[in-house]
């Protein structure tokens, strides 16, 4: 059982609310227990790293804020959202509008060029061509890539590969970023553009990142570092 | 970029895979195109002009017996008949080319411009056939393709009818629904084989189209309980009964188109199996970004039916540009005069094609709807 709870201080409202949040997984007979009754907040604004070894909950718990995973129990709330009571069509809706995806193995489209990977969320938009373009222009060139939009993902580097994750994650503006192991597949050089990214979208943007990894080294580029140990939160 | 440039450059990215699976389809549908039209060629002959007012009469036990020359006189007699002609197999090969390339039948020469009415024939032709007693006349397709002239002689081997006969041709006539054939005359045939009093079977002509039934009765019955009874029928009975007389066709050839596009089915259902199956980490990632199960539906769907619809336009548009400005003739030895891909067929090969690229997509459709984001990003690449 989870006997820590990270909430902030009454009156302010947070980006991301957690309360006693479940997910158990049936393997066969036996249940897992992925996360036990875990209560959190983050707060607008916030660098969140969570750290923990293998198996502990981490990408389950940061699956169930993004939207793409669902709880056994419990609530979670972002930006007043219950994310949990929506249905998969709404979900798909509000992952567009809200969230931004960092994966750990880049996942970008190989065919396309990194313009168009960074613009295929914008197609579910109501924006025409040219909107499109320019927004897609500015993640580009807040990512320092600006002069590699032509180019294939086989034809860049895995730190300017991860950097068009990022332009992609942040080209719909949303209010909070994911990310799984962002540097999981990198050298240490590439790591700290990546993070250094990051850092600067939540200084210069006020955007709210969750990050998921393993590397003391990369959590301290956050705010607020957290554990997870066997599915609860420890200190 | 826009969504179908998206979906273009999706199913184009393994370029060899595309060629391959639109190559198949388009030679399935061309396959199954050139089977239906030999269907339609086969079951529903070409209808000659004139050919409401013709009926034949042949012996009622089999075609290969033959009448006696006798009946004609009381054919003849039988109120509504316009004409009558003898219309008499004759078997005959061509330089010992081992194959029948044009058939041959003996008939009356005078009555042709009565019995026949499609020969179009100009009446210098028609007097040469009528005066000279070897002379033939002979269909433009057959003319064309073994190079005769008016004039010109021929010999043909009879596989009927013992020894050769040498033919003069007095007339290249067209217009008819098969410009292969040869006419010749029967008092030739009669005078080579000793006047036997025999014919193949009666052509005739009545003098209306009220007049078909009464006259199709009485000739019946006027033959019953003779040694030779009478089966008559208007032409177009006859030629459905001739092609019955190849066996069940139909059903052949419905086997076949049924194979082909089961077939078909098979692959193309595969090829975007495959094509889905090697991509699900980034349809996963695309149900991350906020596509909805619908819009991933519609991208397999749009791919699916893009790779049938290529291979549509390849296979109908192939078969209908070769049937149509090709020499159906030339390609098919003679066997087929007419090879026509008419608008139903088009439009049924093209349904097979749509039908196709839905059936195609909807297991690969199905498997990425029930797949959940987390599992799908753990998917391999």
């Amino acid at each position: 059982m989870s006997d820590i709870n990270l909430t902030v201080s009454p009156g302010a409202e947070p980006m991301v609310k957690i309360r006693a949040l479940t997910k158990l997984y049936s393997q066969g007979d036996i249940q897992v227990t992925a996360l036990d009754r875990i209560t959190l907040d983050i707060a607008a604004g916030e660098f969140l790293s969570l750290m923990g070894p293998s198996g502990s909950g981490k990408s389950t718990l940061l699956h169930i804020i993004a939207g793409v995973d669902r709880p056994t129990r419990g609530e979670c709330l972002v930006q007043g959202v219950d994310v949990t009571k929506l249905d998969e069509s709404q979900l798909a809706d509000w992952r567009n509008h809200n969230v931004g995806f960092i994966f750990q193995s880049f996942n970008l489209i190989p065919v396309l060029t990194a313009a168009e990977n960074v613009e295929l969320p914008l197609l579910l938009t109501r924006l025409n061509r040219a909107q499109r373009r320019r927004q897609v222009e500015t993640a580009l060139e807040v990512v320092g890539l600006a002069d590699r939009a032509r180019h294939l993902p086989r034809q860049m580097s895995g730190g300017q590969e991860q950097r068009v994750a990022i332009a992609r994650a942040l080209v719909t503006d949303p209010a909070l970023i994911v990310a799984d192991e962002p540097t999981g597949n990198l050298d240490s050089h590439s790591a700290q553009e990546v993070l250094g990214a990051l850092q600067a979208l939540r200084r210069d943007a006020g955007k709210t990142i969750i990050m998921v990894t393993h590397d003391p080294k990369a959590a301290a580029f956050g705010t607020r570092q957290i554990h997870l140990e066997k599915g609860e939160l420890s200190a | 970029m826009t969504l179908p440039t998206f979906i273009l450059k999706n199913a184009l990215r393994n370029k060899r895979r595309a060629f391959l699976s639109v190559s198949s389809v388009a030679v399935s549908l061309f396959l199954l195109v050139t089977l239906q039209v030999a269907l339609r060629e086969l079951t529903l002959p070409a209808a000659s002009p004139g050919a409401e007012l013709r009926l034949c009469a042949r012996n009622k036990v089999s075609l290969t017996n033959p009448l006696p020359a006798r009946q004609r006189a009381v054919i003849e007699k039988i109120p509504g008949v316009e004409g009558v002609s003898p219309f008499t197999w004759f078997g005959g090969e061509y330089q010992n080319d081992g194959a029948m390339t044009f058939a041959q039948f003996a008939i009356d020469p005078k009555e042709t411009r009565r019995v026949f009415t499609d020969l179009n024939l100009t009446d210098t032709e028609l007097a040469g056939f009528e005066s000279e007693k070897t002379a033939a006349i002979i269909g433009k397709i057959s003319a064309d393709k073994h190079h005769f002239h008016v004039g010109d002689h021929l010999t043909l081997n009879s596989t009927v009818y013992p020894g050769a006969l040498e033919f003069k041709i007095a007339g290249i006539f067209s217009g008819t629904a098969d410009d292969r054939m040869m006419f010749f005359r029967q008092d030739y045939l009669d005078d080579s084989i000793g006047t036997p009093g025999l014919v193949g079977m009666w052509w005739l002509k009545v003098k209306s189209a009220g007049n078909m039934a009464p006259v199709i009765q009485a000739i019946n019955a006027a033959f019953q309980n003779t040694s030779a009874e009478v089966r008559a029928e208007s032409e177009r009975n006859f030629q459905l009964d001739f092609i019955s007389m190849l066996g069940n066709v139909k059903t052949l050839i419905a086997s076949i188109s049924t194979v082909v596009v089961f077939t078909l089915v098979l692959v193309t259902a595969s090829t975007m199996s495959m094509a889905v199956r090697e991509r699900f980490r980034e349809l996963a990632i695309l149900k991350a970004l906020g596509f909805r199960r619908r819009e991933l539906f519609a991208f397999i769907l749009a791919e699916s039916f893009g790779l049938a619809a290529a291979g549509a336009v390849l296979g109908i548009g192939g078969a209908y540009a070769l049937y149509t400005f090709g020499d159906v003739g030339k390609m098919t030895s003679g066997i087929f005069v007419s090879f026509q891909v008419t608008p139903r067929i088009m439009g049924w090969a093209a349904l097979v094609a749509a039908l196709l690229g839905i059936a195609s997509a909807v297991a690969p459709a199905l498997s990425v709807a029930r797949m959940s984001v987390v599992n799908g990003l753990k998917t391999l690449d």
